[in-house]
C-alpha cells in the first residue's frame, strides 16, 4: 500500500491526584498498573494513583 | 489522416474480420471451459499465498516474541525453546457431543486439564516466576498457539484445494479468510500488550469493578478470582473479578456458586467488553439482560443454571468494541467509559433491588494490568 499510513500505538498513563485531583498524562512506563501509587502531584504535592492507562494510535 | 477502414477491418467490419474475430471469442470461451476453474484458482491462489505468507510471519515472530520473553524475563534453568516448541504443539480433543447429556461438564473438564498442565509445565521453567509472569506466559503461549494453528489449518485448506485442483474446495476458505486474518492480526497486535502487562479493551469489566473494590477487604473466593463486600444504599453488593493485575479471567462461575450457596442473592449484574457489529460506535455502553460473558461457553452455561436455579434475574452492562480492541491495550474512548458504566451499575442496582437484598456484580474479562 503505496499511500497508506504507518500506525504506531503510543501507551499513556493518566495519574490524578487525590488532593487537587488534577490529571496528569505521561508515557507508559513498566510495570505501571490500575489504582497504583504513581509519583507526587506537581501542582500540589499530594499522592498521584494511575486512573487510566489508554493507548493512541498515531498516524505517519 | 486517419484511415478509417483500417478500424473497419479491425472491428469486423470486413470479410476476413469476421474469421479473425470469431476466433479470438470462441478460443477464450473454449479454453474458459475446459479450464476455468484452474484459472480462478491459479487468481484466487495468489491471494491465499499472501495470506498465509502473513500467518507464518505471526506465527514464527509469536514463537519468536515468547522465547524472547522467557530467556531475558524469567531466568530459565536451561533452554526453554524446545519446551516451549512442545507447548505449541499440544491439542485439545473436545469431547463427542452425539449424546449430549452432560456435556458441559465434560468440556469443562477437558479445557481445565489443559489450563493446569500448562500452568505446572510453565512452572517449571523457571524456579522465580511470580503468579503475575506465570499468567503471562501461559498467556504467551496461548496466542502463539492459536497462530500455529490458525496457520496449519489455512495451509491444510489450501494445499488440498491445490493438490486435488478443485477450485470449488477453495471459496470457503476465500470467504472466510478475512475474518480469520482479522482475528489473527488482533491477536499478533495483542502481544506487546500481554507482555508489559498493560490493561486490554477486555479489561473494562474489571476495571470498574475493581475501583469499586479499592481500599476494602479482599478474599479469593474461587481459583484466580477476588471477591469484596460492601454496602451500598442499605444493599449488600459481592463484588467479584478475576485476580489481578496478572492476565487471567479467573473462574467467576465457581465463585458466584460459592457466594449463592451461603447467601440469598436477590440481583446479579454482569460488566463485560462485547463485540460491536458493524457500523457500531466502538466504546458505546448498552445495557441488557441475560449472562454477558464469552468464552467456550461453559462459565455462561454454569451462571444462567445458577440464576434459573435460584430464580435470580441476571442483568448485563456491555462496553462494544472489535476484535482487535477487545485483545489489545485500551483504547481511551473504553477508558473513559470507565466513569459511566460504574454510575449506571449503581444506578441499575437502585432500579432493580430493594432495600435489605443482595447483589452480586461480576466484572468479566481478563484483568491484566488491573488490580483490586
Amino acid at each position: 500500500m503505496i499511500f497508506s499510513k504507518e500506525k504506531t500505538t503510543l501507551a499513556y498513563t493518566i495519574e490524578k491526584c487525590s488532593k487537587c485531583e488534577k490529571f496528569h498524562k505521561r508515557d507508559f512506563s513498566e510495570g505501571d498498573i490500575l489504582f497504583a501509587i504513581s509519583s507526587k502531584c506537581t501542582f500540589c504535592n499530594g499522592i498521584t494513583t494511575i486512573d487510566k492507562i489508554f493507548g493512541e494510535i498515531l498516524e505517519r | 489522416m486517419l484511415n478509417f477502414t483500417d478500424f473497419e477491418q479491425m472491428f469486423s467490419m470486413g470479410d476476413d474480420g469476421d474469421t479473425l474475430m470469431m476466433l479470438v471469442w470462441i478460443i477464450p470461451i473454449i479454453i474458459f471451459v475446459f479450464y476455468g476453474q484452474q484459472i480462478q484458482l491459479l487468481v484466487t491462489s495468489g491471494e491465499i499465498k499472501k495470506a498465509i505468507k502473513k500467518l507464518d510471519k505471526f506465527r514464527s515472530d509469536s514463537k519468536k516474541e515468547l522465547i524472547d520473553y522467557v530467556k531475558k524475563n524469567l531466568d530459565p534453568i536451561d533452554d526453554p525453546t524446545k519446551k516451549i516448541e512442545q507447548f505449541l504443539d499440544y491439542f485439545t480433543i473436545m469431547p463427542v457431543d452425539m449424546d449430549p447429556n452432560g456435556i458441559m461438564d465434560k468440556v469443562r473438564h477437558t479445557v481445565r486439564s489443559r489450563e493446569d498442565y500448562t500452568r505446572n509445565h510453565v512452572k517449571s521453567l523457571s524456579s522465580n516466576m511470580s503468579e503475575i509472569e506465570l499468567t503471562r506466559v501461559q498467556t504467551l503461549i496461548e496466542i502463539a498457539s492459536s497462530l500455529q494453528m490458525i496457520h496449519k489449518i489455512v495451509n491444510h485448506m489450501f494445499l488440498t484445494a491445490k493438490k486435488q485442483k478443485n477450485y470449488p474446495l477453495i471459496l470457503p476458505l476465500q470467504m472466510m479468510l478475512p475474518f480469520i486474518m482479522e482475528h489473527a492480526k488482533a491477536m499478533d497486535a495483542s502481544i506487546p500488550a500481554f507482555k508489559t502487562g498493560q490493561p486490554l479493551g477486555d479489561g473494562i469489566g474489571p476495571m470498574v469493578v475493581g475501583k469499586m473494590m479499592l481500599d476494602k477487604e479482599k478474599e479469593i473466593i474461587s481459583f484466580q478470582t477476588a471477591l469484596a463486600k460492601i454496602d451500598y444504599e442499605q444493599r449488600k453488593l459481592f463484588l467479584v473479578k478475576a485476580e489481578g493485575p496478572g492476565s487471567t479471567v479467573g473462574r467467576p462461575d465457581d465463585a458466584l456458586q460459592k457466594i449463592v450457596t451461603s447467601t440469598k442473592i436477590d440481583a446479579i449484574i454482569m460488566i463485560d467488553a462485547a463485540l460491536k457489529m458493524e457500523g457500531e460506535d466502538s466504546a458505546s455502553v448498552a445495557r441488557g439482560f441475560g449472562a454477558a460473558i464469552g468464552g467456550i461457553g461453559t462459565e455462561k452455561f454454569q451462571i444462567e443454571q445458577i440464576a434459573i436455579e435460584n430464580k435470580i434475574p441476571v442483568f448485563s452492562i456491555v462496553v462494544k468494541q472489535s476484535v482487535k480492541e477487545a485483545i489489545t491495550l485500551m483504547t481511551k474512548e473504553i477508558a473513559d467509559q470507565a466513569d459511566n458504566v460504574r454510575s449506571q451499575v449503581y444506578e441499575m442496582i437502585l432500579e432493580n433491588t430493594l432495600e435489605g437484598q443482595s447483589v452480586v456484580i461480576i466484572g468479566v474479562g481478563n484483568t491484566s494490568g488491573v488490580p483490586q
